[in-house]
C-alpha cells in the first residue's frame, strides 16, 4: 500500500535519514547569487502572471506591464492566456471545400476529419486550423483572407485541382431539451455555413 | 509603534526565510526525473506526428506558409529557425535532429546538454505552427523551459544507469539539488497560474454559472472520442461537474500548497484530466496536465513507487548515519506555524 507523504515529513520513515545525509553534499548558493537568482524568479514569475492577465479585456495596467513583458513572452513561448474552454465552451468550426479538378470533376471534403487525419493529435492539428480561422478577427480583412487563401492553396496542390470554394462551418451544440427529444448531434440543422472565397492556383 | 514595527520585522524576516526555503532547499530530483522522462516521451510523440504531415504544417506550400504566417508575427519575438528553412531536405534533416534530442531526452541521455536543446526546438515549432497549437503545446513548453535548470536526468535514466555502471553499482542515491528544488518549484507555481487563470476565464461565461458548460463540452461532436450525452438524462450530474471543474481551478493555487489537502487536489485532477483525455479526445493534453501536477508529488513517494533500488539502498544506509541537512548560509531556522505557503520537499531533518 502506497503512503502519502507529507512534505518534509515523510511517513515513509526508511528513507528520511538516508535522504538527510545526501543533502550534506548538496551546493547551495551564497547570499549573493541567491539575490541575484531571486530578481530573476520574481521578474519571471511576474511574467507568467502578465501573459493571461493580458488577455482583454485589460486595464491600463495590465497593457503597461504586457508592453513590457511581450518580448521576453513571445521569445519564451509563454504568452498564453490559458482560458481553456473559456469563457464558455462554444461550438465548434470546420472547413468545407468544394474543388473542380482539372477534369471538370467536383469533388466535396471537410477538414478537421476523423477519418482522414490519423491519429487523434494529427485531427486536432487540423481541428485547430479550422478554430484559428475563426478565431481571426474581422478586420482587418486581409488577415483571415489571407490564412482562407493559404489553406485554399494547400488543397488545391494537395489535390491538384483548378478551383476551391470554402466554407466556414459552424456546428451548433443542440440544448439537452433537443437531445431528449431525440436530435443528433450530427443533425443538419445544427450547421451554418458562411462562404470564405472561391480561389485559383497560383503557381 | 513598537508593536507595528515588531510586526513589520517579523514580517520582514518571515517572508525572506520562506522564500529562502521555498526556493533554495535541496530537492531529491526524483520527482524531476520522472517528469522528464514523461514529458520527453509527450514531447517526442508530439513532435513524431507532425512528421506524418511534416510539410502540411512546415513546409512553403503547407497549411501555414511564411507569406501568411510571417506578417502576423514581425512584430513580435516569437522566434524559430524553422522560418530560415526553405528546402525539404533540410527540413526532414531538422526534423529528424529534433526527434533524436527528443528521445534521448525521454531516455535521459546527455540529459544536461539535451534538455536545453530540447527546450529551444519546442519553442521553434510552436512560433512556426501558429494556428494549429492548443493547451499541449503550451504545457510542452512549460516542462521543457523548466526540466533544462534542473539536474533532470540525475534519476530514471540513461545518465544514471551509465554513472551506476561505471561505479560498478556502488553508487550513492543521487544527491538533493537547488537547482531540482528550482525547476520543481517553479513547475508548482506555473501550474498555479494556469489553473488559476483558467478558473477565473471559466467566471466570465454563464454556462459556467447555470451549469451547463460540461453539457456543452461534452455535447461538442469535434471533441468527443467517448459518447458521454447519456448524461442529459442527469443534469445534476452535469451541473456537478461543471461547478466542481471551476472551483477546483480557481481554488487550486491556493489548496495544492497546504498538506493536508494537497492530497485532495492532486486525486482530484486525475478524473479531470482523464475525462478531457478519453472523453473530449485530447488524450495528449489530459496527460501533459497530469504530468505537470507530478510536480507536487514528493520525491520519497516517487522512488517508493518506481526506484526500489534506491529505497532498498536508503534503508540499508539509513542505519549508518545521522548526520543533518546543511541548511543554507543565512536561511533562519524554520519557525513555528510557517506558512503554508513555504513547505520544504527534500529537506529531511531527523
Amino acid at each position: 500500500m502506497v503512503v502519502w507523504p507529507v512534505d518534509n515529513k515523510s511517513v515513509i520513515e526508511p528513507l528520511v535519514k538516508p535522504e538527510s545525509a545526501a543533502a550534506t553534499r548538496a551546493w547551495i548558493p551564497g547570499p549573493r547569487l541567491r539575490i541575484v537568482i531571486s530578481v530573476v524568479l520574481l521578474l519571471h514569475i511576474t511574467a507568467l502572471w502578465v501573459g493571461p492577465f493580458s488577455v482583454p479585456p485589460t486595464s491600463v495596467l495590465a497593457d503597461g506591464l504586457w508592453r513590457f513583458f511581450a518580448p521576453y513572452l513571445q521569445a519564451a513561448y509563454l504568452n498564453h492566456g490559458y482560458h481553456f474552454f473559456a469563457p464558455e465552451p462554444g461550438p465548434s468550426h470546420l472547413v468545407r471545400y468544394e474543388l473542380a479538378m482539372r477534369d471538370g470533376v467536383r469533388r466535396e471534403g471537410t477538414f478537421p476529419n476523423l477519418k482522414e487525419n490519423w491519429p487523434r493529435l494529427l485531427y486536432h492539428r487540423h481541428f485547430m486550423l479550422t478554430e484559428f480561422l475563426n478565431s481571426l478577427p474581422d478586420e482587418p480583412r486581409t488577415l483571415r483572407e489571407g490564412y482562407a487563401r493559404a489553406y485554399a492553396q494547400h488543397l488545391l496542390k494537395e489535390h491538384d485541382a483548378r478551383r476551391v470554394t470554402l466554407y466556414l462551418r459552424r456546428h451548433y451544440i443542440p440544448r439537452p431539451r433537443e437531445v431528449l427529444e431525440g436530435m443528433k448531434l450530427s443533425n443538419p440543422a445544427l450547421y451554418e455555413e458562411r462562404l470564405l472565397g472561391s480561389f485559383a492556383r497560383t503557381e | 509603534m513598537k508593536t507595528v514595527v515588531a510586526y513589520f520585522r517579523e514580517l520582514a524576516s518571515q517572508t525572506l526565510g520562506g522564500w529562502n526555503r521555498f526556493w533554495f532547499t535541496p530537492t531529491d530530483p526524483a520527482t524531476l526525473g520522472l517528469i522528464r522522462l514523461l514529458a520527453g516521451a509527450m514531447l517526442l510523440y508530439t513532435h513524431l506526428v507532425w512528421t506524418l504531415d511534416l510539410e502540411a504544417f512546415f513546409g512553403p506550400d503547407g497549411w501555414l506558409p511564411k507569406s501568411i504566417v510571417g506578417p502576423l508575427r514581425e512584430d513580435q519575438f516569437a522566434w524559430s529557425y524553422l522560418w530560415l528553412i526553405e528546402s525539404r531536405w533540410l527540413l526532414w534533416a531538422a526534423h529528424l535532429a529534433a526527434l533524436v534530442v527528443f528521445a534521448m531526452l525521454c531516455l535521459g541521455l546527455f540529459s544536461r546538454a539535451v534538455s536545453v536543446a530540447a527546450y529551444f526546438i519546442t519553442v521553434a515549432y510552436a512560433n512556426r505552427a501558429v494556428g494549429s497549437l492548443f493547451g499541449l503545446d503550451q504545457i510542452n513548453a512549460l516542462l521543457a523551459m523548466y526540466l533544462m535548470i534542473g539536474p533532470s536526468g540525475a534519476a530514471f535514466s540513461v545518465d544514471r544507469w551509465l554513472a551506476r555502471r561505471r561505479a560498478h553499482g556502488a553508487l550513492a542515491p543521487a544527491a538533493p539539488s537547488v537547482s531540482a528544488n528550482i525547476a520543481i518549484r517553479l513547475i508548482q507555481v506555473h501550474m498555479c497560474i494556469v489553473y488559476l487563470f483558467a478558473g477565473l476565464s471559466k467566471l466570465q461565461g454563464p454556462s459556467w454559472w447555470d451549469g451547463t458548460a460540461m453539457w456543452i463540452a461534452l455535447g461538442n461532436l469535434e471533441y468527443q472520442s467517448l459518447d458521454m450525452t447519456w448524461l442529459v438524462n442527469w443534469p445534476m450530474v452535469i451541473a456537478v461537474l461543471t461547478h466542481v471543474t471551476v472551483f477546483w481551478e480557481v481554488s487550486y493555487a491556493a489548496l495544492v500548497w497546504p498538506r493536508l489537502t494537497r492530497p485532495i487536489v492532486i486525486v482530484l485532477a486525475v478524473p479531470l484530466h482523464l475525462g478531457i483525455a478519453f472523453c473530449l479526445g485530447m488524450v495528449t493534453f489530459g496527460l501533459v496536465m497530469l504530468f505537470g501536477n507530478l510536480a507536487f508529488v514528493s520525491p520519497s513517494l516517487v522512488r517508493a513507487m518506481f526506484d526500489r533500488r534506491s529505497t532498498r539502498a536508503a534503508m540499508s544506509a539509513a542505519a549508518e548515519t545521522t548526520a543533518p541537512a546543511r541548511p543554507p548560509r543565512g536561511m533562519r531556522a524554520r519557525p513555528t506555524g510557517a506558512s503554508v505557503t513555504s513547505s520544504v520537499r527534500g529537506q529531511r531533518t531527523p
